[in-house]
């Protein structure tokens, strides 16, 4: 297999077994990877670092241990990005700031290093906006269109995934921003359970709300990158004490009767678009074609979920930063610097009467899992599709109520980070013009295995998977 | 009569922020004071209405399965 283009086209899985095979080597996977970088990196910018010499240097080594019988597993010798809030050990990392230009970290973040043990190839820092909230836009652009919104704020763990310049890609979520790139960008993201993958050595927004996690083309792939960063780190002192199992042991056993609710007074409230309404009615329907028992749910306490999470992450991220701002505050772009600093009027009241409501919706969501027996609950990911760039924060034409395209992300995203539940998005299809929407399941707490065997089910009903983005193929 | 009293405890709430943002020499623009004071009021009410009881605690269990 000497196609460079086609090596990079391959999956995890693909490209994991060809290496076996000795049908290629991580050294050829790299070099064609970083043949794509240089290729696709004018036009979308997904990365702001890329660290080609390290990961050729690392791609040499996988091969040595992979001929001399040593296997790590999955990810070895497969060529990665993460996201540019995780520290890298002499590598760059500068969330996208100006108030962090220049730092080296002495010391990987957590999953950083479980990556490395795995025996990844880190090709590079993927971008975000700054600090991970931002009020200033990167320079990366959509592969799928150029003159739309991206995702965000792991702009670059996105696009540089439907670009084909990485297999996998670690992204953070605090209100979404796994899961929005995912559904953007044709994507498989998962923000998994609060805990269970480490944070230590992250860039934190909010540390109650803030989830690391995989994104990747398909879904397998993706159970095999959680699989590899996920676990206990007596580091991070919100990490989970949680077995961690083989999420791909049972990603192939279907969905007959599992209970998947709809909550559709929330989820599918008028902001969504009739074409992203459809291509999720579509997914319920294949689903239930499958042997699901899709049930109608009914959960008012979501409406609460908006103010309680922005309380929630104006004053952490307050915290965390009012200290960086007193020194570098002149360093921050005046939008990030704003959102970054309003949290600091709040009192101490309202963000208790925050984390008590958080509580509360979190023991609603809770009770209906138990009383409706669900595995999961199904929705849009987000409710229109990827909006051009100047009418991210504008109203919406189709919508008299003020309501922008950003409003309508945090309704359908935010609850899952409130609760701290895991949430899977994947592609759901197409618009008409060709813009990729996604569906999202949310599951009980340290249960994504069953999220990947819904996703993997319908996955291999559907071919929107193969669908290339058009501006970075020729 | 009770929207008339809820404009008034947001315009109070938007009065408190805008002079704690002054004390703190935090410039935040109208907009984001008034949507924070509406927010702030939301929450407000959920306290009083459904949180008498409920403790700030999160913790994640794995009890939720059958």
């Amino acid at each position: 297999m000497t196609d460079s283009s086609a090596l990079t086209k391959l999956s995890i899985s693909a490209a994991a077994a060809a290496l076996r095979r000795g049908d290629t080597t991580a050294l050829a996977l790299t070099e064609a990877t970083l043949a794509r970088v240089n290729e696709t990196e004018p036009t979308v910018q997904a990365y702001a670092f890329v660290a080609a010499e390290s990961a050729l240097q690392a791609a040499e080594r996988a091969d040595r241990e992979l001929a001399a019988g040593r296997d790590r597993g999955a990810l070895h010798g497969i060529p990665v990005g993460v996201k540019d809030n995780c520290y890298s050990k002499g590598i760059l990392t500068e969330v996208g700031s100006k108030a962090l230009a220049g730092f080296l970290p002495d010391f990987d973040s957590t999953v950083l290093a479980n990556l490395h043990r795995a025996g990844a190839i880190l090709i590079g820092k993927t971008r975000c906006h700054e600090f991970s909230c931002g009020g200033s836009e990167p320079p990366t652009r959509s592969p799928w269109d150029l003159e739309r919104f991206p995702g965000g704020s792991s702009i670059g763990s996105g696009v540089a995934l439907a670009a084909r310049s990485a297999y996998g890609t670690i992204g953070t979520d605090t209100g979404g921003s796994i899961r929005i790139p995912a559904s953007i960008n044709n994507l498989v993201g998962m923000k998994a359970t609060y805990g269970r993958v480490s944070a230590y050595g992250v860039v934190p927004l909010a540390w109650s709300l803030d989830h690391v996690g995989p994104l990747t083309r398909r879904v397998r792939d993706n159970a095999l990158m959680l699989g590899v960063i996920a676990g206990y780190d007596s580091q991070d002192a919100n990490s989970a004490r949680v077995r961690v199992p083989d999420f791909t042991a049972a990603i192939e056993d279907g969905v007959e009767s599992l209970r998947i609710g709809i909550e559709r007074d929330y989820f599918l409230y008028p902001g969504v678009t009739d074409e992203v309404r459809a291509a999720t009615e579509n997914v319920i329907s294949a689903l239930a074609d499958l042997g699901a028992e899709i049930i109608e749910v009914s959960l008012p306490e979501l409406a609460f979920t908006r103010e309680t999470l922005t309380t929630i992450r104006l004053a952490e991220s307050a915290s965390y930063h009012r200290h960086l701002i007193r020194e570098k505050g002149h360093l921050y772009s005046p939008g990030t610097r704003a959102t970054l600093e309003l949290g600091q009027v709040l009192l101490a009241t309202d963000y208790l009467a925050a984390l008590r409501a958080r509580e509360r919706f979190r023991s609603a969501m809770k009770a209906l899992f138990r009383r409706e027996r669900l595995t999961a609950l199904i929705s849009p990911t987000i409710p229109v599709p990827a909006p051009l760039l100047p009418d991210v924060w504008r109203p919406r034409e189709d919508m008299d109520n003020g309501e922008t395209p950003t409003d309508g992300f945090v309704h359908q995203v935010y609850p899952a980070n409130l609760s701290g539940q895991p949430a899977l998005s994947a592609p759901a299809g197409f618009t008409k013009a060709g813009l990729p929407i996604g569906y999202q399941l949310t599951g009980r707490p340290f249960d994504e295995a069953t999220l990947y065997r819904i996703a993997y089910a319908y996955e291999r009903t559907s071919d929107w998977h193969q669908r290339q983005p058009p501006h970075v193929y020729r | 009569m009770a929207d008339a009293k809820g404009r008034r405890d947001t315009e109070a709430r938007r009065n408190q922020l805008a002079r704690l943002a002054e004390l703190l020499q935090i410039e935040i623009a109208d907009d984001d004071l008034a949507t924070l004071a509406t927010q702030l009021d939301a929450l407000d009410a959920l306290e009083e209405s459904v949180l008498q009881d409920q403790p700030p605690i999160l913790k994640m269990d794995a009890d939720w399965h059958d």
